[in-house]
């Protein structure tokens, strides 16, 4: 039981970082990017296909950290011009051609099969003893992030972000360039995200299509409105608690006697009844976001 | 050739009465409603559920549509007319939400195996060269025959003068005693039909399963969104273009330019060659290629 304990720990571990970057993009910049997903896939293939090709993690992750970051610039160049709703479907539209891409390409991602078989982090250690070690790393790496996170938002590129949520007009007449502000909280940002895909393909030691269904994109959007839209305790809350729902939702289906259909209707049903409660009688989450009070300024 | 043609038209059926819903709710509601799509999946599945318990099939269909329909304006009323409130940004991560319930719904009543329409075989007939099943004509028929009804309503009656005016200047159309709640709830109704519809027209041509709604999302979305979201006959052209694109990507031979005899891009390729023209199309015009809205100055 504690093994299980650990391994949706760390998996909560990588949802965390990935509520955290979206978080940073759709709740303190406003972006409403329904791609997010796609930023997670550059962490993922990189790694794998570093592995494909017998090249070193560090080649992979630095792979993984490029594309994630000229992704997310991509995205953010986009939208420069589009409605928050245009843009949402445009980044979904691409995340989903990021997926049909790593489906059909064989010779890159192992198609429909994926790539199998990365070797995990830790490898002489024995089992034990490296679910341990990852699941310290995940938790440092999610502090890591979280303080990140506290960092950019506290200072004077937070409030200029949060200007530009809040009156995009106003920040631009303040002498904000909000197309710079958003590629650069985009490329920020989505780092963080392709960690979390970095880390995840090593840790489960597989990268395939279905791994990066735009229906993950909706879950990590579920955990940061019911954690709370902009804030960064919320967004690891939020990853936290429906990670270990999700987790326990096998264990009340056995309990009750359903068939197995019912654990992935059970996640549907948790995930968007969790949305609709949430926003229709407590909009700003379990942790709200606090209004004003910047450290630096 | 003519084969080519019926093919485009056929996939435009396909798309084109949800987009046409989602436009027309979009063009009063000012929010894309992404759990369209799954009435057009409750229509499909709940046409087929009927005709199983014995009744013809028209009228299975007439009682799933307007079923579908009633749905459309319960969820409105209770749920989107509040999230709306809060935000056009909220209501769509609710409509979100909303879609997930559904996708969860159909997966403990009717299981994830597809069904379909008991209907009697019949061999493909032969007009100029291109075959022609007669589910497929019927499927045209409806789709042509609900397009028609919807034009005369919007454009030859008072109740669709009174939608229009609504959905150009709200605050107006109140002033001069148009009761603007009824026009939005006419419109869900409409709507939720014309999807619901769309989705029986799919079924009758092949099979419906759970996916049906998210397989959906991306294509009406992107035949919304390029024929100008809120503009319903811009998405009958928008639908045309998406379609004729995922068509002709798979149907012309790319051999002669890359120097080999045949090459054809693998049939997957289609939807993203038609996401990729949404966000070639949204960099040139960034409401879409046939906007009708006002702009307020």
């Amino acid at each position: 039981m504690s093994d299980f304990i650990v391994h949706v720990t760390i998996m909560s571990g990588l949802y965390a970082l990935l509520a955290l970057s979206l978080n940073l993009q759709a709740g303190f910049g406003g972006l409403m990017n329904f791609g997010q997903i796609g930023l997670f896939a550059c962490g993922l293939y990189g790694a794998a296909i570093a592995f494909q090709f017998d090249l070193s993690a560090i080649f992979g992750f630095a792979f993984a950290i490029v594309a994630a970051a000229l992704l997310g610039w991509a995205f953010a160049s986009v939208g420069r011009n589009l409605q928050a709703d245009y843009w949402g479907i445009v980044t979904l539209a691409l995340a989903e051609v990021i997926r049909i891409i790593a489906t059909n390409e064989d010779w890159l991602t192992g198609g429909a099969q994926g790539i199998g078989g990365i070797r995990p982090f830790y490898f002489d250690l024995d089992s034990q003893t490296r679910q341990i070690a990852i699941l310290f790393t995940v938790l440092a790496l999610v502090l890591a992030a979280a303080l990140l996170c506290r960092h950019l938002i506290g200072g004077r590129y937070g409030l200029s972000i949060k200007i530009m949520r809040e009156e995009p007009q106003l920040a631009a007449s303040l002498g904000y360039n909000t197309i710079t502000l958003k590629r650069q909280l985009m490329a920020v940002s989505s780092v963080l995200a392709a960690i979390s895909g970095f880390l995840f393909a090593h840790y489960i030691s597989f990268a395939g299509p279905e791994q990066i269904d735009s229906s993950e994109t909706f879950l990590i959007w579920a955990m940061i409105v019911v954690g709370g839209l902009g804030n960064n305790i919320g967004a690891i809350v939020g990853a936290f608690l429906l990670q270990f729902a999700f987790a326990f939702i096998p264990f009340v289906k056995d309990w009750i006697g359903l068939p197995t259909e019912y654990v992935a209707a059970g996640r549907l049903f948790l995930t968007g009844g969790g949305l609709i409660i949430f926003i229709l009688w407590r909009q700003s989450g379990i942790v709200p976001e606090r209004v004003g009070g910047g450290r630096y300024v | 050739m003519f084969q080519f043609l019926v093919d485009v038209l056929m996939r435009a059926c396909d798309l084109m009465l949800v987009a046409i819903g989602m436009s027309a709710v979009y063009s009063l509601m000012k929010f894309p409603n992404i759990a369209l799509v799954q009435y057009a999946a409750t229509g499909g599945v709940l046409g087929i559920v009927l005709q199983k318990t014995g009744m013809p099939v028209v009228i299975a269909v007439a009682f799933a549509v307007l079923l579908t329909g009633l749905l459309a304006v319960i969820l409105n009323e209770f749920l989107f007319n509040r999230m709306l409130k809060i935000g056009s940004s909220t209501a769509m991560i609710g409509s979100l939400a909303v879609s997930m319930i559904f996708s969860a719904g159909f997966l403990v009543t009717v299981g994830p195996s597809p069904s379909r329409f008991a209907m009697p075989l019949s061999r493909p007939v032969r007009i100029l060269d291109a075959r022609i099943t007669e589910p497929q004509l019927l499927s045209f028929a409806i789709v042509a025959a609900a397009i028609g009804m919807f034009a005369l309503l919007y454009f030859r009656t008072d109740l669709g003068r009174c939608m229009r005016a609504t959905s150009t200047n709200e605050v107006l159309a109140d002033a001069t005693g148009i009761n603007t709640a009824r026009m939005k709830t006419i419109i869900v109704l409409i709507s939720g039909v014309m999807a619901a519809l769309g989705g029986v027209a799919i079924a009758l041509k092949g099979e419906v399963d759970i996916q049906m709604g998210m397989d959906l999302l991306l294509p009406v979305f992107a035949s919304a969104i390029l024929g100008g979201l809120g503009n319903p006959f811009g998405a009958i052209a928008g639908a045309l273009l998406i379609s004729f694109a995922e068509t002709a990507v798979t149907a012309v031979n790319f051999g002669p330019l890359l120097g080999q005899v045949v090459a054809f891009l693998p049939v997957a390729y289609a939807s993203a060659i038609s996401f990729l023209l949404l966000v070639a199309a949204l960099l040139w015009r960034p409401r879409g290629l046939f906007v009708s809205e006002v702009k307020r100055v």
